[in-house]
């Protein structure tokens, strides 16, 4: 690779300011705030517009050299780290909201808009919708948070955020630009279909099958009124139930569960959090009322939370972060398990005792995904970042996750490359063959994040 | 603090990025992220970069020094980042990392000059002026030798924007101040910022002893850095002082609440302020000149956007107004078009780097405001005093 000609040939197409491949800026991109290793990174290039990321990847393909779309790079397991060098494209600067569509409820937008500027911009411009986002940093990009199955905020309602996309242009290996969704048909970017859904394709699919240049999501009414009820329980085995039960009321937005050591009181429980809307507060009231009932039929009590649990709950996003701090260390990665509700009792058992084999105290969590369709477990392991044996101890906790939630049933989200592979081996062979035919006949020379979703060793 | 000293800290950041917002996410709020938009340049890039170098996974390097230096240090970072143990410690070591530049023999050759200049006897300013013992200001407004208050104007008020200096004397005379000037010495704020700090605590020393021998019990300035340097930095660089600190916003509150003075004549402007760093999240003071501007009669004062905790840095600060001299000014256009929304003809700070900066990007890019300082606007109202006490 002539490194020099390269970085011309990218300065040439964004600027001179904005393609790198200083040790320093190679340094940052070559990790990301999760516990997998660093991995070299060749170049970093920010592209303005879908031309210019077009002509990186006519270059990248003349010279061979790996793709890498980055959004906010907040994954945790290292998605945006190149397996096998080549450029990182982070895509910040392709920052325009294009188009709110009150009437048909999406926002179209570019993929470097944050989760925190679209909230911002629909509070104050649309103060009457709401942008579903993520629990991670506002700095966490709308099309990162989609484009990996994301969820959070109004999952328990209306699905998963994947489920939120309307369409997407993207452009594939060969430099085509190609337009998904109702977008391929009508200039109005409202629903997925009804045409043949090539949309799915680009999700969970970590960059392997192009690069998303826009992207239409939808968004949502907002209610007037907002809260939490907080509750316990010590049996987790009352889990189902209670959840099958509180998602037959239609006036949840969101369920949030957790299990954690810490504060003392919480030591033993299982708490949630269930959030409940309405027009007015004598609404509120009475929703509350019929939740109390629920959560006492069902093994569980209402609790008044401390207000600053409340606060730090109700907030947009949450300050989810702040699990990297809980051994003073920085760091924090967990895994996302899509898990059928049958089996979160027993998730939630041995969750907890691969934490505490680790020496890491637990911290469980789980949110609702569209009623009891889906749930994602959080099985998350803090570790001390210059602590490179700690580091590794919280990848073996997470490795070991990565087992329980496949023997159980579930499907490591977003997973790292050792997770991508353990999903693979126990994929459907055929759908993993038609799954490598299509990349192989979209990206004929492998330059699309090669080696995620992959079984070669890296 | 040096960096030896954050060993525990350093590792804590999780690069989430919150530190790169304002309070609502509406905006980037930091002015070199804002620039180069590489995450190296934001609060958390730069604290990787730093952990990176301590453990030997990266070597000094003039791009590395660059990275650092081309922050301003306003704050913003320190201002939303949510780890509240110990999100005030960003500004502090990124300075620490200066000085580690700086013994590393990696300081920028333009900051470097605001060493040799200060350290000059002829200057002991950063803005290789013959220093002024003051005398003459002495003499014009008829000071005494020995007062209860002293006025430390700083380099910036003395040597640059001297209506500033002059409206705050005027100011004082006016206001029956029984003050005095020293003969001063750089803060040392421009060093300490850029990571030099090899003489800053006998400047400091010489200038607490100076105000000493003025016999003086309370200073005033009109500079948010010396203000910001005297009621911060000094203690961090364990120097020791028992006079009272005002900056002159909170003197002109302080003599409105007591009814010593009145404003009797009017200022017909619609006027917005912009927050200085030094003084706003620095220092904590964003209510208190609000207060004056709003006791102004005639005044039609208006807020900016992103204001007090949010507000956008003018792009003077950390250094980078003499090493980045034109993204600097780019720095105040932006400001400036963000006073434009708010209909405001004057744009008014309480700084003299912030209306050095802003009053250059007006110029250079004929933004038609007039940029001036909230003492200056004093400068231009009747003002009444009543039995002021405070002239003892």
């Amino acid at each position: 690779m002539n490194t020099d000609q390269i970085l011309k040939d990218l300065q040439n197409i964004v600027g001179k300011e904005f393609a790198t491949n200083s040790p320093e800026d190679l340094y940052i991109y070559s990790q990301d705030p999760g516990a997998s290793l660093p991995r070299p990174v060749d170049f970093v290039v920010m592209p303005k517009t879908t031309e210019e990321v077009q002509k990186i990847v006519k270059l990248a393909n003349e010279e061979k050299i790996p793709l890498v779309p980055m959004g906010g790079g907040l994954t945790l397991s290292g998605l945006i780290i190149p397996v096998r060098g080549g450029i990182v494209l982070d895509m910040k600067r392709m920052d325009q909201i294009i188009e709110i569509n009150k009437l048909s409820r999406y926002a179209l937008i570019e993929p470097g808009v944050s989760t925190g500027q679209l909230l911002a911009y629909l509070n104050e411009h649309h103060p009457d919708l709401q942008p579903a986002i993520p629990d991670a940093p506002p700095s966490a990009t709308i099309a990162g948070n989609v484009l990996i199955h994301g969820s959070g905020y109004l999952s328990q309602k209306y699905g998963d955020h994947g489920a939120m996309v309307n369409g997407l242009e993207v452009v594939l290996a060969s430099g085509e630009v190609v337009k998904l969704g109702s977008c391929a048909v009508s200039h109005y970017w409202f629903a997925r279909g009804p045409i043949p859904d090539l949309v799915g394709l680009f999700l969970s699919s970590f960059g392997t099958m192009g690069i998303v240049t826009k992207l239409s999501v939808q968004i949502f009414p907002k209610p007037k009124f907002r809260e939490i009820v907080f509750g316990l329980m010590k049996d987790e085995e009352n889990i189902p139930n209670l959840l099958l039960e509180i998602t037959t009321i239609d006036f949840i937005e969101d369920v949030l569960l957790g299990k954690q050591d810490k504060p003392e009181w919480m030591k033993g429980y299982i708490f949630f959090m269930v959030y409940i809307t309405g027009d007015s507060q004598e609404d509120i009231d009475v929703k509350l009322k019929i939740l109390k009932k629920t959560y006492r039929k069902n093994g569980a009590r209402y609790m008044k939370a401390p207000q600053k649990m409340i606060d730090l709950y109700i907030e947009k996003p949450i300050f989810a972060s702040g699990a990297a701090d809980f051994r003073k260390g920085g760091g924090f990665e967990y895994v996302g398990a899509n898990m059928p509700l049958e089996r979160i009792p027993e998730a939630y058992r041995r969750g907890a005792e691969i934490s505490r084999k680790y020496g890491i105290p637990p911290t469980l969590g789980s949110r609702l995904i569209g009623q009891t369709h889906n749930i994602v477990m959080f099985f998350s392991y803090s570790f001390n970042r210059a602590d490179p044996d700690d580091m590794q101890n919280a990848r073996n906790a997470l490795e070991e996750t990565n087992h329980l939630t496949l023997e159980l049933g579930g499907i490591p989200w977003k997973g790292e490359l050792g997770a991508q592979k353990l999903v693979l081996k126990k994929m459907d062979p055929n759908y993993k063959k038609m799954f490598f035919n299509i990349r192989q006949m979209l990206d004929p020379n492998g330059i699309m994040n090669p080696g995620n979703w992959s079984e070669e060793e890296n | 603090m040096a960096l030896d000293d954050i060993k525990h800290i350093i590792h804590r950041c999780f690069r989430c990025g919150y530190c790169k917002f304002t309070h609502s996410y509406s905006e980037f709020n930091c002015p070199s992220y804002n620039k180069y938009r590489f995450e190296t340049y934001s609060a958390g890039g730069r604290m990787w970069l730093i952990f990176g170098l301590m453990n030997n996974e990266l070597q000094w390097s003039d791009n590395l020094a660059n990275i650092l230096y081309a922050c301003s240090t306003c704050g913003n970072c320190v201002e939303n980042c949510r780890f509240v143990k110990f999100n005030e410690f960003w500004v502090d070591i990124i300075e620490a990392a200066r000085a580690e530049a700086v013994k590393n023999g990696f300081c920028p050759d333009k900051q470097k000059n605001l060493l040799e200049r200060t350290t000059n006897p002829e200057m002991f300013n950063p803005y290789a002026e013959p220093n002024s013992d003051n005398e003459e200001l002495k003499k014009e407004y008829n000071l005494p030798d020995k007062a209860e208050w002293v006025y430390f104007i700083g380099c910036t008020s003395n040597y640059r924007q001297k209506n500033l200096r002059d409206s705050t004397l005027r100011f004082l005379k006016k206001a029956k101040i029984d003050f005095t000037l020293i003969d001063e010495h750089c803060c040392c704020s421009p060093i300490i910022r850029t990571g030099q700090i090899s003489p800053v605590k006998d400047f400091m020393n010489y200038n607490v002893e100076k105000i000493k021998e003025a016999g003086a019990t309370k200073v005033i300035t009109s500079c948010a850095g010396c203000y910001r340097t005297l009621k911060n930095d000094f203690e961090k660089f364990g120097v020791e002082y028992d006079f009272e600190l005002y900056h002159t916003s909170e003197l002109v509150k302080k003599l409105l609440d007591e009814d010593k003075l009145k404003f009797t004549s009017s200022y017909d402007k619609t006027v917005t302020y912009h927050d200085p760093c030094h003084l706003g999240r620095h220092s904590g003071i964003y209510k208190i000149p609000r207060e004056v501007y709003k006791k102004i009669p005639g005044i039609n004062f208006v807020e900016m956007k992103r204001n007090r905790e949010n507000a956008y840095c003018c792009g003077a600060g950390g250094g980078v107004k003499i090493g980045y001299p034109d993204w600097s000014v780019e720095i105040s256009k932006e400001r400036l078009e963000e006073a434009k929304e708010t209909g405001a003809t004057v744009v008014s700070s309480t700084c003299p780097f912030c209306r050095t900066n802003l009053s250059d990007a007006n110029d250079k890019f004929d933004m038609g405001f007039e940029v001036i300082d909230l003492i200056e606007i004093l400068d231009k109202l009747d003002i009444e005093i009543i039995n002021n006490e405070l002239k003892k």
